[in-house]
């Protein structure tokens, strides 16, 4: 009797010996990706990537986050899903300091931790983002400063001061135009506003600084509600082709603006190829890929990854589109 | 200490000193000036107009809040109520072209039948509000995202046009810049003229107030308290999902997450302008002084000139001083000697 | 038979298994003022719920103006004419004097629309009916005690009332009030309304009522005229206890001082306070509302401390400038208004009991000792006999002389050198009060130096053995007890 018990057991453990080792090659990841707020158009567009991918490759890559742009409810949600025995987690963090210690415990957990327009993460293998903040926010300006003709008092907006990629966009505008356009000046005395990522203030902020500072001619826009927000403050002042916004912007929700012209320009990267980018970059770490400058994520527009200029973890790609009142009918979300 | 002659006018001006309503209003004057000095923007035609736009949403919320308040209880709740009614009247009625009172009245429907959950709750269980609403935000806000997945949203041409349209521009010859008085403020001197209405001139009103300064008195006196209560909430979800309707109107876009966190800068309003978290007492005068402060402040911090970074420590130390002003005069109140009931025992 | 306007014969009432009324029967004359007595829990709350109705009687029958009733509805009963002024009143903190005076007759004429110069003109009327004379649109909650009963009296006035039921209506009321509230009382009399007055202070009753009936354990125990009433058959009805008149004798040879005050000031509360507290004494302090008998009382533990003077310990000056300091230099206080000053009411009669001990309690990292915390509070609700079931059960579950106890055993649990009391039996019944006084004297008998603040005259003279008077925040004279009666006393304390 014990003799086939022992038996029993060693046929067992043989079979669960073979069965590891065959699927190591094609092993299939369960991956989970956090938006800052699922709710938002932005990143109801990056889930469709995820899924896409998901059905694409076979991994079990899945879109969750909180039901509005809040740091405490998303490190909930991280909590949540570190204990759900995942293997690699992908976030887009609210509040980058605020993730730190959640973020240490999965990575001590050997969670992969993959974060995007989140460079100042520590804890994380890599920050993938769509591309280099500063040549983003670079991009922004050129396109303002071509519907400003080049010259005038323009500011800066953000959602919050401790938003880490919209600042680097903004520093990286205002770096642009200290470079190339010597006849725009940064608004010294506002330098950079807070829209709180809601476009009812952003539209307030704007009414309140060309009130205040009659000579502002133009804003950039970083977070995806300051452009039709501000937008909406110009036509109703009746500053339309007087003052200027360009910046990041949903199609959907600019569409009248940009057609009308009061919205010069919004630019974006794809957010549901940022989505499957990072799910693709999650695969080879776990895969034991080698991560080296050009690397290709097999995603449009992360071909060619580079690493930041001194940087051994943030990832960048080249993946920023803009969109004007001709082409934004070709975008749908 | 009272000097000679007249006692009665002395005691009248301490009396109205024991209310907030002075104290938040040079507050507010205070902050007005200021600006005015500061920009030379406050009292042009243009900014006014800017101020009442931003004002009217949360004015509404404000008024039903206070109802709640003044019963005493809390709603935290309408924010998640005009976010399902906005969602649902945009993504439901898209097609629809009529007149926009159809939009409005379903927002107001829908508001009523979650405000009546609340009541429902409130009133027969006796469930502590604060539980309840936080309970239902949770039920709504999941319907909302959940159930309807909601995201942002084009609303209706009805609605569309109602943000479109205008009473009048403010148009100011300097600056150059116009700005247009929403048609929807009409709709918040309407409420604030039936909510003075109900309170002041009708039983329930006085029903609301006496439920609030003491239920159990209420009831021997002869009010009923479920259907008042029932009432109450009824009437602050039916205001929630039309200031739902008319938010979405005014932002020309259906934003389901726009309007959290604004349940606490209204009780914050509330309580700023004189309403007590403990029941009972609130005027509107008050607490549309109090909202106004708020309106104000948040909508004026450039112009004043205070830099981002100090805008958020700046706010929060109004609200403090303010409803530190509001809780201080209450407790002076109840330590006057006269108002302490003094045990002071029998022979 | 028609003289009565009110009769109730056998009535029962029982909630779950507990009898409240084992068939009581009472009668009120028309325009008398009768007294009903009880301690707590003898079913006169109940009687006045069933009268009023609120409740429906198990057994029994009402008669009241000649009409009998198995059940009276509450419309029935206010038709009838009977109102009731409830011990917390019922008025409207937060509206005006007008509003809650003219607020009921509102709601009983209908209607959806106020009536604003209908409510003044109601009101007026209603004040003009008891005298009040205070400003009608000041808000009820800055209005003294006093002023919002007359408030409840004339309400109850305005539905046309034939007989007024009053709650223990003087419980919270100074001796100058109380006066006032019996000479309306008086008034309402003369103006052939009928008054229920239920009280348990001897003295009231003896004042103000013609009959009184007497409830114990939902049984009435006797009924008739005040004349034939005195203290001790008093005291035996309520609680069917004898209790002997007792006087408090200091032992023979007086101790050494314990607390002493030289020259002790507060500005606005007393003056040059120079008093000598013995080791083994009860000494009492009193005086009239406002003479600086409590806030002496508060300066003494540190409550509110004195701005100048000195306090001596055992001969010893020491500082007391906060309740910490008097505790730990073994000064106590069990203070006036025991609801809000002395008790967590929502917390256990347990930790109640232990608050003022964590220290000694607790373990040397701070971890209370929870096994010891129960033994000792069981040893002290037993010593002080307090009728609880459960001692985990919140303080708010017991009657008001349980309650005093508790306060009392938190404070004994310390080690103590003075114990100072301050209105130490206000609102208690008549049993408990003299449960309270037989452990103080016990106290000071164990040679504990105690203070009574009171303005209970008899209380004083039957709990101490020497008695200071203060006169606007000064002592003004001091009488030994047992060479002393209550009638010099109490000419000491109120003369100008």
């Amino acid at each position: 009797m014990r003799k086939l018990l022992a038996s029993f057991v060693a046929t067992v453990l043989l079979a669960a010996a073979v069965a590891l080792s065959a699927g190591a090659g094609e092993k299939k990841y369960k991956i989970a990706v956090v938006p800052k707020d699922s709710t938002n158009a932005w990143f109801v567009h990056m889930e469709k990537g995820v899924r896409k991918y998901a059905n694409d490759t076979g991994h079990n890559a899945f879109q969750k986050g909180p039901a509005k742009t809040d740091a405490a409810q998303q490190v909930q949600v991280i909590q949540d899903l570190i204990s759900q025995d995942i293997d690699a987690l992908c976030v887009v963090p609210v509040d980058p300091a605020a993730l730190e210690p959640v973020l240490a415990e999965a990575m001590e957990k050997k969670i992969v931790v993959i974060c995007h327009e989140g460079s100042p993460v520590e804890n994380c293998d890599y920050d993938l983002e769509a591309f280099n903040n500063a040549d983003y926010g670079a991009f922004i300006m050129d396109n303002l400063a071509k519907a400003m003709g080049e010259k005038g008092v323009y500011t800066t907006m953000v959602a919050h001061v401790t938003n880490a990629s919209h600042n680097e966009w903004a520093d990286g505008a205002v770096a642009r135009a200290k470079a190339a356009y010597p006849n725009l000046t940064l608004l010294a005395a506002e330098p950079r506003v807070e829209s709180e990522d809601n476009s009812e203030r952003s539209y307030e902020k704007a009414k309140e600084l060309f009130k205040k500072y009659p000579e502002l001619k133009g804003i950039v826009g970083t977070s995806s509600k300051d452009a039709p927000g501000v937008a909406r403050a110009i036509e109703e002042l009746g500053l339309k082709d007087k003052v200027f916004v360009s910046g990041t912007g949903m199609p959907n929700e600019s569409r009248r603006f940009v057609k009308d012209g009061t919205l010069s320009y919004i630019t974006l990267w794809d957010s549901s190829l940022a989505g499957a980018a990072m799910c693709a970059l999650a695969v080879d770490v776990l895969n034991g890929v080698k991560i080296v400058d050009g690397l290709d994520l097999g995603v449009e527009g992360y071909h060619k990854l580079m690493f930041a200029p001194g940087s051994d973890k943030v990832l960048l790609g080249s993946g920023w589109i803009v969109i004007d009142a001709k082409t934004i009918d070709d975008y749908d979300f | 200490m009272p000097g000679p002659g007249n006692l009665e006018e002395p005691m009248r001006f301490k009396r109205h000193l024991r209310r907030s309503e002075p104290y938040i209003f040079a507050a507010l004057l205070l902050l007005c000036l200021a600006v005015e000095l500061r920009s030379g923007q406050f009292f042009t035609g243009n900014n006014i107009v800017d101020l009442a736009r931003s004002l009217t949403v949360p004015a509404i919320f404000c008024i039903g809040e206070m109802l709640v308040l003044i019963s005493g209880g809390v709603d935290v709740s309408f924010p998640a109520i005009a976010s399902l009614s906005m969602y649902v009247v945009s993504r439901y009625l898209d097609d629809y072209q009529g007149t926009v009172a159809l939009n409005l009245f379903v927002g107001a429907v829908l508001g009523l039948v979650m405000g009546g959950l609340n009541g429902f709750l409130v009133a027969r269980f006796r469930f502590p509000a604060m539980l309840v609403t936080l309970g239902t935000t949770s039920v709504f806000s999941g319907i909302l995202f959940g159930a309807l997945g909601a995201r942002e949203y084009p609303v209706p041409p009805p609605m569309y046009d109602l943000g479109k349209a205008k009473l009048f521009s403010a148009h100011n010859p300097v600056s150059g810049l116009s700005s247009d008085m929403p048609v929807s403020i009409l709709l918040l001197a309407l409420l604030l003229a039936a909510t003075w209405f109900l309170l002041n001139r009708t039983l329930t009103g006085r029903g609301i107030y006496a439920i609030g300064g003491d239920p159990v008195a209420a009831e021997r006196a002869g009010f009923n308290l479920f259907r008042i209560q029932m009432f109450i909430y009824c009437f602050s979800g039916a205001l929630a999902g039309l200031t739902g309707v008319i938010r979405g109107s005014m932002m020309l876009n259906c934003h389901p997450t726009n309007l959290n966190g604004m349940e606490m800068t209204c009780i914050a309003a509330c309580v700023l302008g004189g309403a007590s978290i403990t029941g009972g007492k609130g005027t509107l005068f008050g607490v549309m002084l109090g909202i106004t402060l708020m309106t104000v402040m948040a909508n004026s911090l450039i112009l004043i000139g205070v830099p981002t970074y100090w805008q958020r420590v700046f706010t929060g130390a109004i609200i403090l001083v303010g409803t530190g002003v509001s809780a201080y005069q209450a407790l002076r109140g109840r330590r006057k000697p006269g108002a302490v009931a003094r045990r002071a025992g029998h022979a | 038979m028609t003289e009565n306007i009110l009769e109730a014969r056998d009535v029962r009432k029982s909630f779950g298994g507990v009898k409240a009324l084992k068939g009581v029967s009472m009668s009120i004359r028309k325009g008398e003022i009768h007294c009903l007595a009880g301690e707590n829990g003898c079913g006169k709350s109940t009687l006045i719920k069933i009268v009023s109705g609120f409740y429906e009687p198990d057994a029994g029958e009402i008669t009241i103006n000649g009409t009998t009733y198995d059940r009276i509805t509450t419309a029935q009963a206010i038709r009838e004419g009977v109102q009731v002024i409830y011990q917390d009143l019922s008025v409207f903190p937060n509206l005006t004097v007008m509003e809650n005076l003219a607020i009921n007759h509102q709601l009983m004429a209908g209607g959806t629309l106020v009536n604003w110069s209908g409510i003044r003109r109601t009101a007026e009327a209603a004040a003009a009916l008891t005298g009040l004379s205070v400003d009608m649109t000041e808000l009820v909650e800055n209005l003294s005690l006093a002023d919002k009963q007359l408030i409840a009296i004339s309400r109850a006035l305005l539905s046309n009332a034939k007989l007024i039921i009053m709650d223990e209506p003087t419980t919270a009321l100074a001796k100058k009030e109380v006066s006032r509230l019996f000479g309306i009382i008086k008034r309402l009399q003369a103006a052939g309304i009928s008054i229920l007055f239920v009280s348990h202070k001897l003295d009231e009753v003896f004042e103000i009522s013609e009959r009184f009936t007497i409830f114990r354990s939902g049984e009435n125990v006797v009924t008739g005229d005040t004349g034939g009433l005195d203290d001790r058959k008093f005291a035996y009805y309520m609680t069917g206890r004898e209790f002997a008149e007792e006087r408090f004798a200091a032992g023979a040879v007086p101790g050494e001082p314990v607390l002493e005050t030289r020259a002790l000031t507060l500005e606005n509360g007393f003056y040059d306070v120079s008093l000598t507290l013995r080791k083994g004494e009860i000494l009492g302090i009193t005086g009239l509302l406002g003479s600086g008998r409590s806030e002496l009382a508060k300066a003494l533990v540190g409550y509110v401390p004195a701005d100048s003077g000195q306090i001596l310990l055992n001969g010893l000056p020491v500082r007391i400038a906060s309740v910490v300091d008097a505790v730990r230099h073994g000064v106590a206080c069990v203070p006036e208004d025991r609801l809000t000053e002395g008790l967590f009411l929502i917390q256990s009669i347990l930790d109640n009991i232990a608050v003022s001990r964590w220290d000694a309690l607790s373990n040397r990292f701070g971890v209370i000792r929870r096994r010891e915390v129960e033994r000792e509070a069981a040893a002290w609700i037993r010593s002080l006999s307090v009728a609880t079931r459960d001692p985990l059960l919140p303080v708010q579950t017991l009657s008001g002389g349980n309650q005093q106890k508790v306060v009392l055993a938190r404070w004994l649990a310390n080690d103590l050198k003075a114990l100072i009391l301050n209105g130490p039996t206000v609102g208690v019944d008549i049993g408990a009060k003299y449960d309270i006084h037989r452990i103080i004297r016990g106290l000071a008998g164990r040679g504990l130096a105690v203070l009574v603040i009171s303005d209970d005259l008899p209380e004083v003279m039957s709990l101490c053995n020497r008695v200071l008077v203060m006169r606007s925040g000064r002592l003004a004279g001091e009488l030994a007890v047992k060479d002393s009666t209550t009638e010099e006393l109490a000419e000491l304390s109120m003369r100008e």
